[in-house]
């Protein structure tokens, strides 16, 4: 689905990524790779396969868009436990596949101590913010002076009631007047409700669409 | 010991002879029967005899064991066994222990143990987490286990089934007695007691319960009487002059926050009774609950309003008036509740129902029919729990490790995981030391490391968060409560906290209190001036109607509808059933009836069953399922004793379903996992699980920040395990558990097979009926769809 914001038009995609055409840029926020593996490493046994289905995810998304740049909005590792060799293998194979797109990590709270990346993967690491008119891409959701913000960290999700006492809470891109932020890339991550305002902006992702919610009703 | 029985003017009861010969003998055992009738004396003076003509060895070690599901109940019994001691001069050190107990009496008993221990299954288990535990309770000749009718049917009790297979393996010589009260399958009681033993068990009845006067307090105008809800406060004025009539009343609630509630409605009714009634529930302070409890003896209260909290064990004489507000749900629990007052021989003991709706009123004309007709009702056993096993070799494994093939067959001396297979057990050890199956090793992964064979923990971090886990129950995240000097009042559920603002009042421990902040994971409060405020919701399960109360239920509906209303309760609920009668129909014995009404909420479908509310929960979620085939529809469900609501936009494809076999008992195995997978349940059960087995972690007293990123809710657990390692054996206890523990699987197809041979009688209706109307107004649901995701989306924004 192609909205229009901040005089530009970004394209939301329910693989939970925004692709800008215009400069051929995909923005995926908070993938918390290594997540499962911080918590294995604490004796808690999540099963191996959060990180490769959302690598393919990715892949999927770059395959739709053809995007020669990816701006990962924060939190790209989980938590220094996470730095498994297994993930960052895996990380690594999915970079090779790609290895002509240019990858930048705008770092969040969690990049700092879980630290960057491996230098050998190639994901150009930089403290947000990063301006790029009309945007900043940062990681905490928070207006800017110098342009639209896009961000994640909240992990936002909406919840929506129905007829017939239906209730439904989905991940969702959410856009205020100032900010926009971006749903939880990462399969293994709680979401957080919203409460949109009049002049805010939902999208929610409903399985493989993305469905425009009204926001006063 | 006759001249013991003699000196307090008692004489020993034929049955309590009966234990103590056969202690002698060195057999095991199970007595049952009411409380308060000499079960303890029964049990507690076999080892005392056996001491007295025997050995007499000084100062022994560790000789008895009392377990007691209720840390409540260990001061109380801690009291009581140590009588005898006293009076007959024996020189054993008798002492408790559970989380209460104090340090310096903690580290005497690390040293060495009493010669009698009090304790629960939680803190037992923790004392044999220690590597001297093998040498500490070798000793042992004797565990008692108390109240065993609460235990066995939960997790707790599978837990105490370990642990007591554990004693037997180091005293092959042990004798177990357990003490319960009257149930339906007896049998069961001792089997899961005793294991592998249970053959040749002794089953000792004690004395005969006394007659019990069941009654009601009757709305004075049923045309005013809610046809829903559950506080009962409109009978409030009836109640206080109940109250009036006694010298010492307990009033039974249901629930915790109906206990607040009622606690201030009396006092707003009789102001003059402050200090003179309590509060009591298992949410406040231990304190607090002491000092009621030492009131209700000495006779000083004249009213306690409290919940299932003071059920078991301690007599309170004084009290000569129990009040039940709402129903009893089940007949072994009115009995038990009735049985705590009139506890002066000679006395009737007497419960008085005060029901919340007007068709309460049929349940407790029903109850009594069952009580009349003995139809007690039995505990079902938990059947081999793995993510209890897993905790309980973690355990092991901390206190001095084991030997796989020797764990296993100590296990499986146990009636719980007499069955368990090998590839389970496998599976567990897999669980505890790699993190699943062998195949998916996670190298990064530790908790129980093998060396030469051993099981051992060596990992001081995972064995502290283990200990900190231990325990079966299942508490949401709470919060304690205190006032800003210190003093504290109890705990309440996290949640309701976060939704409270500083400044806000709130009711609880009876008082008015208010909100100022949280500090370091404690409420902080202070006294508030009376103003009016919200009361905390625990979210414990709701009780569900027996089977043997409902079956009762259906026989006094189908005499209504046959025009018969026997007894005070029906003759007075009886213009209500008549509304039912004129709006919609009375069901019969061998009719199922169904209700279609259109409402501005959508289309309801309402079943009516009379099965219970486990039974119910998954009924709905079959027929929502199967309704959910022919077209894709969404339906919100709900619930209650009597039936089943659901609740669509559009109106359901009923006559085609029914057609299709909505009713059959027929593909049973398929069609039930895959509604309760649709329907969430098995996702719900998943958190329990989740905890016991230490996927999740509550934390430790004032953790930081930083312990908070390793936790994840069980929901988001469960769907990654359903996604990446669908053969784990948890997802499959999940769905096993909510079968056979929430749906009672075998009485699901029975109802189902009933259902099938019933009459089906479709009523559509221009209103809600009395009998759909307790559900209609219920707002927890569960949801179920068969839409696209996307297309019920934009339908529901539309």
């Amino acid at each position: 689905m192609n909205i229009d914001i901040a005089g530009t038009s970004l394209e939301l995609l329910p693989e939970r990524a925004a692709f800008w055409r215009e400069r051929s840029t995909l923005f995926v926020a908070d993938t918390h790779w290594g997540k499962a593996a911080a918590f294995r490493a604490h004796s808690i046994p999540v099963p191996y396969g959060t990180t490769d289905n959302d690598l393919a995810r990715l892949s999927a998304a770059i395959g739709k868009t053809n995007c020669r740049r990816i701006v990962l909005l924060g939190d790209a590792l989980h938590a220094r436990e996470g730095r498994a060799k297994k993930t960052f293998a895996a990380v690594a194979e999915w970079r090779a596949r790609h290895a002509d797109v240019e990858v930048v990590l705008v770092r969040g709270n969690h990049d700092r101590r879980a630290g960057d990346p491996p230098e050998e993967l190639g994901i150009r690491c930089v403290d947000a913010p990063l301006y790029e008119a009309p945007f900043v891409f940062l990681h905490h959701p928070v207006a800017s002076t110098q342009g639209y913000s896009l961000a994640g960290h909240t992990h936002p999700a909406v919840k929506l009631r129905g007829r017939g006492l239906q209730r439904a809470t989905l991940p969702c891109f959410f856009f205020t007047p100032t900010v926009a932020t971006l749903p939880a890339f990462g399969s293994f991550c709680g979401n957080a409700v919203i409460s949109p305002e009049a002049g805010d902006r939902v999208y929610a992702v409903a399985g493989d669409e993305i469905v425009a919610i009204p926001t006063v009703y | 010991m006759n001249a013991w029985f003699a000196s307090r003017g008692w004489k020993p009861f034929r049955f309590q002879r009966e234990v103590w010969d056969a202690y002698a003998n060195g057999e095991s055992g199970l007595i049952h029967a009411a409380t308060g009738t000499g079960k303890t004396y029964a049990a507690w003076l076999g080892p005392l005899l056996e001491w007295m003509t025997g050995d007499g060895e000084t100062y022994p070690p560790l000789r008895v064991l009392w377990i007691t599901p209720l840390r409540a109940l260990v001061a109380d019994t801690e009291q009581s066994l140590r009588t005898p001691l006293k009076d007959l001069n024996i020189p054993w050190r008798m002492e408790s222990r559970t989380g209460d107990t104090r340090a310096s009496i903690r580290a005497k008993q690390e040293k060495r143990l009493p010669t009698a221990l009090v304790t629960t299954p939680e803190s037992l288990a923790l004392l044999l987490s220690r590597p001297e535990a093998q040498e500490q309770f070798s000793h042992l000749h004797l565990v008692i286990v108390d109240e065993w009718h609460e235990l066995m049917g939960t997790k707790r009790g599978v837990l105490t089934e370990l642990e007591l297979a554990r004693l037997r393996r180091l005293n092959p010589n042990l004798r177990t007695w357990g003490l319960s009260a009257t149930l339906g399958n007896l049998d069961a009681a001792a089997a899961t007691l005793l294991g592998d033993r249970a053959a040749g068990a002794r089953m000792v009845r004690g004395v005969v319960p006394k007659t019990v006067r069941i009654d009601s307090l009757l709305p004075e105008h049923m045309d005013r009487f809610p046809w829903a809800g559950h506080l009962g406060v409109n009978m409030l004025p009836q109640v206080v002059a109940a109250i009036e009539e006694g010298a010492t009343t307990l009033v039974f609630t249901n629930t915790r926050s109906q206990c607040e509630i009622w606690y201030q409605a009396i006092l707003e009714a009789k102001p003059d009774w402050a200090g003179l009634i309590a509060i009591h529930h298992g949410s406040l302070e231990r304190k607090l609950r002491d000092w009621v409890e030492d009131g209700l003896r000495a006779g000083t209260l004249r009213c306690v309003v409290c919940t299932s909290s003071l059920d078991l064990g301690v007599d309170f004489s004084p009290v000569d008036r129990v009040i039940q507000i709402g129903s009893p749900k089940g007949v072994a629990r009115l009995l038990q509740r009735a049985g705590r007052s009139g506890h002066r021989p000679g006395v009737v003991s007497r419960i008085t129902c005060v029901p919340t709706h007007a068709f309460e009123l049929v349940e407790v004309c029903a109850s009594r029919d069952a009580a009349l007709a003995g139809a007690i009702e039995s505990r079902f056993p938990v059947e081999r729990p793995l993510d209890l096993l897993a905790q309980h070799a973690v355990t092991i494994a901390l206190g001095g490790g084991f030997r796989a093939d020797e764990l296993l067959a100590e296990v499986r001396t146990t009636y719980a995981y007499r069955q368990v297979s090998d590839i389970e057990w496998a599976w567990v050890l897999d669980f505890i030391t790699r993190g699943g199956e062998a195949l998916r090793a996670y190298p990064e992964f530790q908790r129980v490391e093998v060396e030469d064979g051993v099981y051992r923990v060596t990992n001081r971090q995972i064995a502290r968060r283990h200990l900190l886990s231990i325990g079966t129950i299942v508490a949401d995240a709470s919060i304690e409560v205190r006032y800003l000097s210190g003093g504290r009042l109890g705990s309440v559920e996290e949640s309701f906290i976060s939704r409270l603002r500083p400044g806000e009042h709130f009711f609880f421990a009876g008082k008015s209190l208010e909100f100022v902040r949280v500090h370091q994971m404690v409420a902080q409060v202070r006294k508030g001036h009376g103003e009016a405020g919200s009361v905390p919701r625990w979210d414990g399960a709701r009780m569900a109607l027996s089977s043997e109360l409902a079956d009762a239920v259906r026989e006094r509906l189908d005499q209504a509808r046959r025009g018969v209303f026997e007894g005070p309760e029906m003759r007075s609920v009886k213009p209500v059933l008549d509304t039912q009668a004129k709006l919609s129909a009375i069901p019969g014995r061998h009719e199922l009836l169904i209700e279609r009404v259109e409402t501005s909420d959508g289309h309801h479908l309402f079943f009516y069953p009379f099965e219970g509310r486990l039974v119910h929960e998954g009924l709905a979620a079959l027929f929502a399922w199967r309704l959910s085939r022919l077209r894709p529809i969404t339906f919100s469900m709900a619930m209650n004793d009597y039936g089943v609501e659901l609740l669509a936009p559009d109106p359901a494809p009923l006559e085609d379903a029914l057609a299709a076999g909505l009713l059959s008992p027929a593909n049973l195995v398929d069609d039930i996992p895959a509604s309760l997978n649709a329907a969430e349940m098995a996702r719900r059960q998943f958190r329990e699980i989740a905890r016991i087995a230490g996927l999740t972690f509550t934390g430790y007293p004032g953790q930081n920040k930083s312990v908070r990123q390793m936790q994840a809710s069980s929901g988001l657990l469960f769907d990654v395990f359903v996604k990446y390692d669908s053969g784990n054996l948890l997802i499959e206890q999940a769905h096993r558990e909510v079968l056979e523990r929430n749906l009672e699987r075998s009485r699901l197809g029975q109802t189902l097979e009933r259902l099938s041979h019933s009459e089906v009688r479709i009523m559509v209706i221009q209103r809600p009926s009395p009998l759909s109307f307790p559900i209609l107004v219920d707002r927890t649901r569960h949801r179920l769809s068969s839409e696209k995701l996307a297309d019920r989306i934009r339908r529901m924004t539309a």
